[in-house]
């Protein structure tokens, strides 16, 4: 049994020119955990999954998963390793059938790795998000919250342990947000998958969540429980200034 | 589908095989240059076309297998020269793709056409200085009937090979790299090899096709085995006929190969100034190029 | 050598570098603003020369009276293809990738289009006229007048539009827009009548180039392709989006190639030109194509 924790990052730090968007951020995530990053605007989140992903090669710091060091690794590496993730705005193939747009993960990075009875196929992904019937609809015909829920599946068919999801509820309605919610709940419960959630509407968050880390400015500033982290003065202090965030 | 395919390139291949002993010399020299368009703009359109990464540089491997098979003809077999011009173009291609590939589409571009005119010139400078030759005269020429059939060969081998990669991992990874590239890598792509591998296909190809034509010219120099225009027009033909289509590419060189015939001897710039309003029409109007307003299903 | 011979040397590297630098500021007015690579640039370098020398052989008109006149057919011309061209690609294109692809490949059959109706036109053959030929000396070093009057010439349109961009309201909007087109639009700034002003005004620089030109060198239906590379190098040396860099760098190109080419081989010269294209864009790719 690896005694390594599932994905590490060690003092990552990620600067763009004269802008340090994530500032010596280190955290450990092991299987299972259920996981929330909140933060202002420009705290860094997404960035910071732009470095757990690949898509971005951090400036200094340290990335491992499962003990192997993965920091300016190219992105289909870290999928091959098993951290898939989302984009904020969804980026579906749109000229692919959305079962084709499963497809691709599946063929790909999810090729080589274990395959679970829940992510076998792109029929059983599909009846996962609840997508089956739009099947055979090219990607580009479906709604924008479809869209949402497709691109959930294309980063599922890799096949991952860790899955980032970055604002996937925005724009969504109440009972949109609870469908995910409910996803990633079974995702972990069946899969022992890790899920990583970025999101801007902060009540949200907090309640789907077992573990909050709270990015400001670029630099971690709580890491605990809902409960812990909403009375953390310093992550109070952090919103007062933000008027997009709800107050907690 | 793909059976319907293979289908319709059997057919097309047997009359282009039954060509020269029916037709003229002249429609026979015809179909020569136009399957030499269709062996070079199907596999231009195989890797470009699906990666939007547009090469300028295929006159540089063409160029470089006709210098192949230039040096080597005195002693290799035939079907050997041409291999060598496609192995060696195509490793110049990975060297080259190694170098540049990680750059953005429309910069790719103006790069592999820089290369491209430095290649030319590289090797005008070197045969001028150091072998005090202009050009080369080819002393030992195959039939006309082999070349007919190499190059029907490479054509055929050409949209054989489009035929079976669209389907395959690697065509689906060419897609993805097109569609959205860093997408792709996220979801398990190594975009960087699947583009050396695209750009090198390409590039072997083309150095075999200027290994088999260098000897219709049987004297080549930089200047004509170089000419960039080699280049353009393949990526014209590619374009207007449909990039990112199976038969596209093929079509317009049929249709390029007629409409050149027939135009070049008497106005050649005519001939050019179409092709470049057609150009223009053809990604205002008709961005799928002309196979789209065909087979609506590609 | 001696002092006189390495000025003539420089300075015949600078003539040649502020024609460079004219025509470099006129591509990067349509890349930097628009992400339009214009690649038949030189070809509309070409036409400013072949009109000027029809004018002056046709018709006895002086090449000083065809400046303007260049420049205003010319940005009448940009005007007109951006219209029937660009506009419909930024109307028809997802996004700015898609944009930049298809302008590359309009502006190919561009570029095919005019080469050839000039030569369709004109013939391929090398023609010029003589005009203010006579040497004239400076110091040590001597130099044809009409080349001292394209130098000059050459650095003040280029100082001017430099200046213009610099202080006035018009080019301080397209210097806005070359930044932050979103942003520059918030505050009012025209983009629907910019862009193809600029195209125009891009094209008229590039036919004054020529028109310049035509009075000292021959002139053929295919000269405009080396000027659109080294314009390529130009810009990329100097910088993007950045007009002094645009002049020094093709002042300093100018005099790179001079040098080089005395003490190598004049027929290094194409060699060199690309070999320095292609290192520095390896090496310094922000310098032309960076994400902004």
């Amino acid at each position: 049994m690896n005694r390594h924790p599932l994905v590490e990052a060690r003092a990552l730090t990620v600067r763009f020119g004269g802008l340090t968007a994530v500032d010596a951020v280190s955290a450990a995530f092991a299987p299972g955990e259920l996981v929330g990053i909140i933060g202002p605007n420009g705290a860094g989140k997404t960035t910071f999954f732009n470095a757990l992903s690949g898509v971005v090669a951090p400036t200094s710091g340290e990335l491992f998963a499962l003990g192997e060091p993965l920091a300016g690794a190219a992105p289909h590496r870290f999928a091959e390793h098993g951290i898939a993730r989302t984009f904020q705005t969804p980026r579906v193939f749109a000229s692919l059938s959305v079962a084709a747009n499963v497809g691709f993960g599946l063929r790909f990075a999810g090729r080589r790795r274990p395959v679970p009875a829940l992510l076998r196929d792109e029929a059983s992904i599909l009846a996962l998000l609840g997508l089956e019937a739009q099947a055979a609809l090219p990607a580009a015909a479906i709604t924008p919250s479809q869209q949402r829920l497709l691109e959930i599946g294309m980063a599922l068919a890799t096949r991952p342990r860790v899955l980032l999801l970055d604002e996937v509820a925005a724009g969504l309605v109440e009972r949109e947000i609870e469908a995910i919610a409910r996803l990633a709940h079974r995702l972990r419960d069946e899969l022992d998958l890790t899920v990583i959630w970025i999101e801007h509407a902060v009540t949200t968050l907090l309640r789907q969540v077992e573990r909050v880390i709270v990015l400001h400015e670029g630099r971690k500033i709580a890491d605990g429980t809902p409960a812990e982290v909403v009375r953390n003065p310093e992550v109070v202090e952090a919103y007062l200034g933000d008027e997009m965030a709800e107050p907690a | 589908m793909m059976r319907r395919d293979l289908v319709i390139l059997a057919v097309l291949a047997a009359a282009a095989l039954a060509l020269p002993y029916v037709a003229s010399e002249f429609v026979v020299s015809l179909a020569l240059s136009c399957l030499m368009y269709a062996a070079l703009a199907s596999s231009w359109a195989s890797f470009c076309g699906s990666t939007r990464y547009l090469s300028l540089a295929t006159a540089a491997f063409f160029g470089i297998g006709a210098y192949t098979s230039a040096l080597t003809l005195g002693t290799l077999p035939w079907l050997a020269a041409i291999g060598l011009g496609a192995a060696i173009a195509a490793a110049v291609a990975v060297v080259m793709g190694a170098a540049v590939l990680h750059l953005r589409g429309t910069y790719f571009a103006v790069l592999t056409f820089g290369m491209t005119e430095l290649i030319r010139h590289s090797i005008a400078y070197f045969e001028k200085q150091v072998t005090g030759t202009v050009g080369r005269v080819l002393t030992v020429v195959p039939e006309r009937d082999t070349i007919y059939l190499t190059v029907l060969g490479l054509a055929v081998a050409a949209v054989l090979a489009a035929i079976f990669i669209r389907p395959s991992r690697f065509g689906l990874a060419m897609a993805g790299i097109g569609a959205d590239e860093q997408r792709a890598e996220t979801l398990g792509v190594d975009t960087r090899v699947v583009k050396i591998a695209g750009f090198a296909f390409t590039a072997a190809f083309a150095g075999a096709v200027g290994a088999a034509m260098s000897v219709r010219w049987t004297y080549i120099d930089p200047a004509t085995v170089f000419n960039p225009f080699i280049g353009f027009q393949t990526v014209l033909i590619a374009l207007i006929g449909g990039a990112a289509t199976l038969w596209g590419p093929l079509l317009a060189a049929v249709v390029f190969s007629l409409l050149a015939e027939t135009l070049r001897l008497q106005m050649p710039q005519v001939y050019m100034m179409s092709l470049g309003l057609l150009l223009i029409l053809s990604v205002l109007y008709l961005p799928g190029g002309l196979a789209s307003i065909r087979w609506r299903r590609a | 050598m001696t002092l006189g011979a390495w000025a003539e040397l420089v300075a015949s590297g600078v003539i040649t570098g502020g024609v460079y630098a004219l025509v470099a500021l006129g591509l990067n007015l349509q890349y930097g603003l628009m992400r339009i690579l214009n690649i038949a640039h030189g070809e509309f370098l070409m036409l400013g020369a072949f009109l000027t020398w029809a004018a002056q052989t046709g018709f006895g008109i002086s090449p000083l009276v065809m400046l303007p006149v260049a420049f205003l057919l010319l940005m009448a011309l940009g005007l007109a293809i951006h219209r029937l061209t660009f506009r419909r690609l930024a109307r028809t294109s997802a996004d700015l990738d898609v944009f930049e692809a298809r302008g590359l490949m309009v502006s190919f059959g561009l570029m095919f289009l005019v080469q050839n109706f000039a030569q369709w036109l004109w013939g391929g053959e090398l023609r010029g006229y003589d005009y203010l030929a006579d040497p004239v000396a400076i110091g040590d070093a001597r130099f044809a007048a009409n080349k001292l009057v394209l130098l000059a010439l050459a650095l003040a349109i280029s100082g001017a539009l430099i200046v213009v961009l610099r202080t006035t309201l018009l080019g301080k909007g397209v210097r806005a827009l070359m930044q932050s087109p979103t942003g520059a639009q918030l505050v009012g700034i025209d983009t629907e009548r910019l862009h193809p002003l600029m195209f125009g005004v891009g094209l008229g620089l590039s036919g004054v180039a020529g028109c310049l030109l035509s009075m000292t060198y021959t002139i053929s239906p295919a000269m405009g392709e080396p000027y659109t590379v080294t314009a390529l190098i130009v810009i990329t040396l100097g910088g993007f989006g950045s007009m002094a860099g645009a002049l020094v760098g093709g002042l300093a190109l100018g005099v790179i190639e001079a040098v080089g080419m005395h003490f190598t081989n004049p027929s290094l010269k194409t060699l060199l030109s690309y070999g320095i294209f292609i290192a520095v864009l390896l090496w310094r790719p922000n310098g032309l194509f960076a994400r902004r």
